[in-house]
C-alpha cells in the first residue's frame, strides 16, 4: 500500500471521528489536542448564536483578561524608556492543565485585575500630578511673560506720553500704546492673563475683538516647549496671553470666552513685588511636585517592569484558553449534560497518536474517565491535508494558492518541486546569476533557526518562506547556465571548441570535434549568434512544453483509477492524448529529427517547421518536394490529421453517451432516483453494531444531515463535456504557443545581462592608469548592484511569475480538479507566532 | 457626459462610500442583535459585523452612550476621510452636509446657555460633524444680534441667520423659530446648490431635500397646534421647496388640526399613507385631543424616518452622482439611532419595544 508512509502524491487519508469527552477532562483534552495540532473540529451547533453557546461566560472572562493584557502591552509600549519584555521562550511556562487548571486561571485572572487596578491608580495619580505640574508650569510662564511685558511697558512710558497727541501716528499703534501707557502708569486698567492652545489663538483673538468691539488690548507670546499629555503622549503647544480691558462686564465676558475656548486663566497681580512672590511660590511648589511626580513615575515603571517579566506568558495562556473555549463551543452536550460530544477530522494515520494524547490528557487531569474516540462512516468529503516539511512547504504553498486539490487527488505540488525550478531556470539560465541566488538561499538556510525566530518583515519574510524554492531555482539556473554557456553574459571555455577561425576570418571552420556539453563558446560573439540561439531556444521551448503537457495529461490516469471512473480513461484521457500527440507530439518529433540531420550535406535546404505545420492543416496530404523533411511525409500527416480530427467528436460525444446509456439502464429497470439514499444505506450497514447504538444520539443525525447531493443531470454532463472539449482543443494550441515564453524570457535575460556588461564593464577590465582603476571600481560597483537588483531580483521575479503561470494554467488545466478545502487543525503553534 | 468624467475626480470616493454602504447592518444582523440578553452579548454580536472590535478596549460595564459615541466616531472618521480626499465641487457638497449639524449644535448651545447648563458638558454633547472653531464662544452671547455679530458672522451659516436677526431676546419659542428659519434657509440654499451640480445629482438630491422640506413643514404645523405661534409666523417658517409647495404649504399654514394636515397632504400620494392610522385614531378619540395628537405625531415621525431611509436607499441605485454621500451619512445616522435604541432596550430590559427600530437593508 502506498499509504504506509506519508507521501505528497496524494493528500492524507482522513477519518471522521466522534469524541465523547467527560466534562471534567474536556478542557485538558482540547488543550492536549491543540498542542498536537492534528485535529480539525467540526461545528456541531451551526445554528446557535455565538452568545448562546455553552462556554460564552468563560470566553467573556478571557476576553476581559486579554483586554487587560492588551492594556499592559499598550502601557509598556507608551513608556518612554524601553521596558524589557521577556520573550516567551525564556519564561517559565504557566501550567493550565491538570487538576489545578481552573485555579491557575482564576489566579491569573485576579493577578491581572490586581495589576490593572494598581496600574490604573498609579496612572491616575500620575495624571493628576502631571496635570498640576502642567498648570504650575503654565502659571510660571504666565508670570514670567507678564513680568517681561510690564517691564517693557515701564521703559516705554516716557516716549509714549510724548506721542500722545501726535496725529501722525497710525491709529492702531497709538491706540495700543495708549493702553499700555495707562497700565504702566497707574495700573488702573484691569487685565486677564492665562494660557491657551496655540491653534486657537487667532480664533480667540477674532472672537474677542468682535465681542468687545475692539475695546481691548491683547498680547500673546509662544511658550517654547510643548506640553505632553502623559496618558496619550500627545503634544500640545500653548501661548501665554494677557488682555487688558476696562470694566467688570467686559472682563467677565473675556473670562467666559476664554474659558469656553479651553483657556486656563491665572490670577495675576498687577503689583510687581507680589508677582515676584507668586513666581517664587509657584517655583517652589513646582519643584516639590516634580519630585513627587518623579517618584510616582519610578513606582509606575517598577510595576511595568514586573508586568513585563511575565506578560508574554499571560498573553500566551489567554490566547490558548480562548482558543480552547472557542473549540469547546463547537461541541455538543449529551442528554445528561455529563459528556461533551465532538466530531472531528483527523488523518487516519495519526489515530493512534491522538488516542495516546487523549490518554495523556486523562492522566494529567487526574481523573479516571478517559475520553472515548471512535471512527464514523461518512460520505462527506474530508478536508485535503498534505503533510509537508520545511522543504516541500513552499512548493505546496505555490500550488495551494492556485486551488486546494480535491481529497486524495494527485497532488501537483509534488512534481512542482522539480518542474518549477527547472522551468524557472530555462528562463533564468546564467551560471553567475544562478550562483548569486543560490548563495542567498544557502545563507537563509544556514541561518534558518535564527531567522525563523525574529520578525523578518513582509518582504524578507516572503523570501525566507521560499528559501528552498530559491535554493532549487539557483541550482537549476546554474545547470541551465552551463547548458547555455552563459556566465554574466560571458562564456566559459571548458572544452575545446568545435570551430576554428583561421586567419582572423569571420567564418568558422568545423573541426569535426563536437563540444561535449552545452553551447559551443565559439557562438559567443559570432554575427549569427542571435539567430542560432533564438532558433535553438524556441524549438527547445516547444519540446519542453509538449513534454510538460503530456506529463500533466498522464496525471489524469491515477485520478481516474482512484475515483473509480475507469470509463474516463477512454472517454477523456485517450482522445486527449491522441489529439495532443498527433499534432504537437509530431511537431516535437520533427524538431528532433531536423536537429539530427546535417543539412550542410543535404541536397535540399532545411524546411521551415512552422510552415510545415500550417500546410499540414491547410493542404492535408500535399507536401512540396522542395520542402519535404522525409519521404512519405504527406501520408503520415494525413493520417495524423485524421486521428486528431476523430478525437474531437470522440471527446465530445462518448462521455455523454455513456451517461445517457447508464440513465437509460436504471430507468429501464424501473428504478427512480432517490438522491444518495442507496449509498448511505450501505454505509450504515457496514458500521459495526456497537457503533450503531452509540450513534443514536447526535452523531447520526448530523452525519446524514447534509449529504452532498450531486444530481447527475444529463444536461449538465453534455454541457460540461462541450466546454471541456472546446477548452482542451483550443487550449492545446494556445498552451503550446504559451510555452514560447520560455524562449522569450530567456532571450530577454541574456540580452539584458549583455547590455549591462557592455555599458558598464566592457573595455574597462584591464585598467592601465589610476583613473582606470577608479573607473573600474565605480563601474564594477554599479554593475554588481544592477546585476543583483535588476537581473537577479526583477528578472528573477518575472521568471518566477512566468514559471508559476506555466504550472497553474498550462500544467494544471490538464489534470487538476481542485475544489477541496484545506485541513485546518486546532493548533496553538500558529497562533503564538502570529501576534508575538 | 457626466458619466464620462465623473470618475476622474470622484470615482475613488464613490467606490469608498459604496464600500462603506455595504457595511451597513442588515436585517439578519439586526435580528441577531435584538436577541442579545446583555450589552456584552451586544458587543460580541457587533464584533462580527463591520464594526469589528470598536468596543474591544472598553472596560466592562458598557453604557449605551459609549456605544453611541464610538459608533458616531466611526461615522465621523469615515466622513472626514471622504472629505479629506474630495475636490470641488464634492468638497463643497460635503461641507453642506455638515451645515445641518452645525445648526443643531448652535441651537443646542444657545438653549443650553439659556438654561444655564455647563458649557463643557454642552460642548461634549455637540455632534462632532458640526463642530467649528469659534463654536465655544456661542455661550457668551445673550441676544441674537450679539450672537450673529460675535460668532456666526464668520461661519458659513451667516447668511442663513440674517433673516432672523429681528428676534430680540432668546427664549425657547424664539430659539425654535430661529432654528426653523435657519434650517429653511439652509435647505433652500442646499437645494439651489444641488441645482448647480447638474444631472443626475440634482435629480437625486432635490428629491431627498424636497422630502426633508416637506417633513419639516408638516412637523412645524403639527407641533405648532395649541402654541403661541401665530399662523403668519408659521407660514414664514415653511421652506419654499418640496412637493407640498406652494398650495400644500398654504393649506398647512391655515391648518388647525391633524385632519386638515392630512387633507393638505392628500395631493402627494406617498404622503397620503402617513396619516392613515393616525387619522383614524384621532377621530375615534377626539375627546382627549392633546395626548392623541402627540401619539399621532410620534407615529408620523416614525413613518418619516422610514420614508427617509427608503429615499436614501434609492439614491444608491443611481450612479455618477453625489447623492450617495449624503444618503450614506443619513443612513449611517439612522443605523446609529437604531443601535442606540436596541442597546437602550437591552439595558433597560424593555424587550417588547426592541423591534421598534427602522431596518435599513
Amino acid at each position: 500500500m502506498s499509504d504506509d508512509y506519508p507521501s505528497l502524491l496524494r493528500s492524507e487519508r482522513m477519518s471522521l471521528v466522534q469524541l465523547f469527552v467527560p466534562t471534567e477532562v474536556a478542557h485538558d483534552t482540547v488543550h492536549e489536542l491543540g498542542e498536537l495540532g492534528d485535529v480539525q473540529f467540526k461545528d456541531l451547533n451551526p445554528s446557535v448564536n455565538p452568545f448562546q453557546r455553552s462556554f460564552v461566560g468563560e470566553i467573556r472572562r478571557i476576553d476581559d483578561m486579554s483586554r487587560r493584557t492588551r492594556f499592559f502591552d499598550a502601557q509598556i509600549e507608551k513608556e518612554k524608556d524601553v521596558v524589557p519584555v521577556r520573550p516567551l521562550y525564556e519564561c517559565a511556562p504557566l501550567l493550565t492543565v491538570g487538576p489545578r487548571s481552573a485555579q491557575t486561571v482564576d489566579e491569573l485572572d485576579t493577578t491581572l485585575s490586581q495589576y490593572e487596578s494598581k496600574l490604573t491608580t498609579l496612572n491616575e495619580s500620575y495624571q493628576t500630578l502631571s496635570e498640576r505640574t502642567r498648570e504650575l508650569t503654565e502659571a510660571r510662564h504666565v508670570l514670567r511673560e507678564t513680568a517681561v511685558f510690564f517691564d517693557k511697558a515701564h521703559t516705554q512710558t516716557s516716549n509714549i506720553r510724548s506721542s500722545f497727541d501726535d496725529s501722525a501716528t497710525p491709529l492702531l499703534t497709538s491706540h495700543d500704546d495708549r493702553e499700555g501707557g495707562y497700565s504702566a502708569g497707574s495700573f488702573d486698567l484691569e487685565f486677564v492673563a492665562g494660557t491657551i492652545e496655540r491653534s486657537r489663538v487667532p480664533t480667540f483673538e477674532r472672537v474677542l475683538w468682535r465681542v468687545l468691539r475692539g475695546n481691548l488690548y491683547m498680547n500673546h507670546t509662544d511658550i517654547a516647549e510643548p506640553f505632553i499629555d502623559p496618558s496619550t503622549n500627545a503634544e500640545t503647544r500653548k501661548n501665554v496671553f494677557i488682555i487688558f480691558a476696562h470694566g467688570d462686564v467686559v472682563l467677565a465676558k473675556i473670562r467666559k470666552v476664554a474659558e469656553s475656548m479651553g483657556a486656563t486663566i491665572f490670577p495675576i497681580d498687577a503689583n510687581a513685588d507680589k508677582r515676584a512672590d507668586a513666581l517664587r511660590e509657584v517655583e517652589n511648589r513646582l519643584e516639590d511636585l516634580q519630585t513627587v511626580l518623579y517618584n510616582t513615575g519610578i513606582g509606575r515603571r517598577a510595576e511595568l517592569v514586573k508586568i513585563g517579566e511575565s506578560l508574554r506568558v499571560w498573553q500566551d495562556v489567554v490566547k490558548k484558553e480562548k482558543l480552547i473555549y472557542e473549540t469547546l463551543n463547537l461541541f455538543n452536550y449529551d442528554v445528561r449534560r455529563k459528556t461533551l460530544i465532538a466530531e472531528a477530522w483527523v488523518p487516519t494515520r495519526d489515530l493512534t497518536k491522538i488516542q495516546l494524547a487523549l490518554r495523556h490528557a486523562t492522566e494529567e487531569s487526574g481523573t479516571s474517565v478517559p475520553p472515548i474516540l471512535h471512527e464514523l462512516q461518512t460520505s462527506k468529503t474530508p478536508p485535503t491535508f498534505h503533510r509537508t516539511n520545511k522543504f516541500t512547504e513552499g512548493f505546496q504553498a505555490i500550488m495551494d494558492s492556485y486551488g486546494i486539490s480535491a481529497y486524495q487527488e494527485i497532488n501537483p505540488g509534488l512534481f512542482a518541486i522539480t518542474t518549477f525550478p527547472f522551468l524557472f531556470a530555462v528562463m533564468f539560465g546564467d551560471i553567475g546569476h544562478g550562483f548569486i541566488i543560490l548563495i542567498a538561499a544557502v545563507y537563509m538556510i544556514l541561518r534558518e533557526k535564527a531567522m525563523a525566530k525574529q520578525d523578518n518583515g513582509e518582504i524578507i519574510g516572503q523570501f525566507f518562506y521560499g528559501r528552498y524554492i530559491i535554493l532549487m531555482m539557483g541550482l537549476f539556473s546554474i545547470y541551465t547556465g552551463f547548458l547555455y554557456n552563459d556566465l554574466f553574459s560571458k562564456t566559459l571555455h571548458l572544452f575545446h571548441s568545435g570551430w576554428t577561425f583561421p586567419d582572423n576570418s569571420t567564418r568558422g571552420v568545423y573541426t569535426g570535434h563536437t563540444y561535449p556539453f552545452g553551447l559551443d563558446p565559439a557562438w559567443h560573439g559570432a554575427t549569427n549568434a542571435l539567430v542560432f540561439t533564438n532558433s535553438y531556444k524556441m524549438k527547445m521551448s516547444i519540446v519542453l512544453g509538449v513534454i510538460h503537457m503530456t506529463f500533466a495529461l498522464c496525471l489524469q490516469v491515477p485520478n481516474h483509477f482512484r475515483f473509480k471512473r475507469k470509463s474516463d480513461i477512454y472517454t477523456n484521457f485517450i482522445p486527449q492524448m491522441l489529439f495532443l500527440q498527433s499534432i504537437f507530439g509530431y511537431l516535437v518529433l520533427c524538431i528532433l529529427y531536423k536537429w539530427s540531420v546535417d543539412w550542410t550535406k543535404s541536397p535540399v535546404s532545411p524546411p521551415s517547421l512552422l510552415n510545415m505545420l500550417i500546410t499540414m492543416f491547410l493542404e492535408p496530404g500535399k507536401v512540396d518536394p522542395e520542402k519535404q523533411l522525409y519521404p512519405g511525409q504527406g501520408f503520415v500527416q494525413t493520417v495524423l490529421l485524421g486521428i486528431a480530427g476523430v478525437c474531437v467528436p470522440w471527446l465530445l460525444i462518448s462521455k455523454p453517451y455513456l451517461a445517457w446509456r447508464e440513465m437509460h439502464k436504471t430507468t429501464g429497470a424501473g428504478y427512480v432516483t432517490l438522491g444518495n439514499g442507496e449509498e448511505t444505506a450501505i454505509a450504515r450497514h457496514s458500521t459495526d453494531e456497537t457503533l450503531e447504538g452509540e450513534e443514536e444520539g447526535n452523531g447520526r443525525a448530523i452525519a446524514e444531515g447534509d449529504e452532498e447531493h450531486e444530481g447527475h443531470d444529463f444536461g449538465d454532463v453534455v454541457i460540461h463535456q462541450i466546454i471541456h472539449t472546446i477548452e482542451f482543443c483550443l487550449g492545446c494550441i494556445s498552451h503550446t504557443a504559451s510555452y514560447l515564453r520560455l524562449w522569450a524570457l530567456s532571450l530577454a535575460h541574456a540580452q539584458l545581462s549583455e547590455v549591462l556588461w557592455s555599458m558598464t564593464l566592457d573595455g574597462r577590465t584591464d585598467p592601465k592608469s589610476i583613473g582606470g582603476w577608479i573607473g573600474l571600481g565605480i563601474m564594477g560597483f554599479m554593475w554588481l548592484n544592477l546585476t543583483i537588483g535588476i537581473l537577479c531580483l526583477m528578472e528573477g521575479l518575472s521568471a518566477f511569475l512566468h514559471a508559476l503561470r506555466l504550472h497553474w494554467v498550462e500544467g494544471n488545466s490538464k489534470h487538476f480538479e481542485g475544489g477541496g478545502y484545506p485541513f485546518a487543525p486546532l493548533s496553538f503553534a500558529g497562533e503564538g507566532s502570529k501576534e508575538a | 457626459m457626466e458619466a464620462l468624467f465623473f470618475n476622474i475626480d470622484n470615482g475613488f470616493l464613490e467606490g469608498i462610500v459604496r464600500g462603506y454602504k455595504s457595511g451597513i447592518l442588515t436585517q439578519n444582523q439586526y435580528a441577531n442583535l435584538t436577541q442579545c440578553e446583555t450589552l456584552e452579548d451586544f458587543r460580541t454580536q457587533l464584533s462580527a459585523t463591520d464594526y469589528g472590535g470598536f468596543l474591544a478596549n472598553e472596560s466592562l460595564p458598557l453604557s449605551t452612550s459609549t456605544i453611541q459615541e464610538k459608533a458616531t466616531q466611526i461615522l465621523v472618521d469615515q466622513f472626514n476621510y471622504l472629505r479629506g480626499n474630495a475636490v470641488e465641487p464634492l468638497n463643497k457638497f460635503l461641507e453642506y452636509i455638515t451645515y445641518s449639524y452645525m445648526i443643531d449644535n448652535i441651537i443646542l448651545l444657545i438653549t443650553g446657555t439659556l438654561h444655564e447648563r455647563d458649557t463643557h458638558e454642552l460642548l461634549e454633547r455637540c455632534h462632532p460633524l458640526g463642530v467649528f472653531e469659534s463654536m465655544p464662544a456661542l455661550c457668551v452671547a445673550t441676544t441674537v444680534e450679539e450672537l450673529y455679530q460675535s460668532v456666526l458672522v464668520e461661519t458659513p451659516l451667516a447668511p442663513y441667520f440674517r433673516d432672523c436677526l429681528s428676534a430680540n431676546d432668546l427664549d425657547d419659542l424664539n430659539i425654535e423659530i430661529i432654528r426653523n428659519t435657519v434650517y429653511k434657509a439652509y435647505l433652500e440654499d442646499f437645494h439651489s446648490f444641488c441645482g448647480t451640480l447638474g444631472q443626475p445629482t440634482q435629480d437625486v438630491m432635490q428629491r431627498t431635500l424636497a422630502f426633508e422640506a416637506d417633513r419639516r413643514t408638516i412637523n412645524i404645523t403639527v407641533n405648532s397646534f395649541n402654541t403661541e405661534l401665530s399662523k403668519e409666523q408659521r407660514a414664514k417658517l415653511f421652506p419654499t421647496i418640496g412637493r407640498l409647495w406652494p398650495e400644500g404649504n398654504n393649506q398647512l399654514a391655515k391648518a388647525d388640526d391633524i385632519d386638515q394636515v392630512r387633507a393638505a397632504c392628500e395631493t402627494v400620494s406617498e404622503y397620503r399613507t402617513f396619516f392613515n392610522d393616525a387619522g383614524v385614531s384621532s377621530s375615534s378619540a377626539h375627546g382627549n385631543g392633546g395626548i392623541d395628537d402627540l401619539a399621532a405625531a410620534s407615529m408620523l415621525e416614525d413613518r418619516f424616518f422610514r420614508m427617509e431611509v427608503f429615499l436614501n436607499k434609492q439614491a444608491f441605485l443611481q450612479q455618477f452622482q453625489y447623492g450617495v454621500f449624503f444618503s450614506y451619512v443619513k443612513l449611517k445616522e439612522q443605523e446609529i439611532r437604531n443601535l442606540t435604541w436596541i442597546a437602550e432596550c437591552i439595558a433597560q430590559d424593555a424587550k417588547d419595544r426592541i423591534q421598534d427600530f427602522i431596518p435599513i437593508f
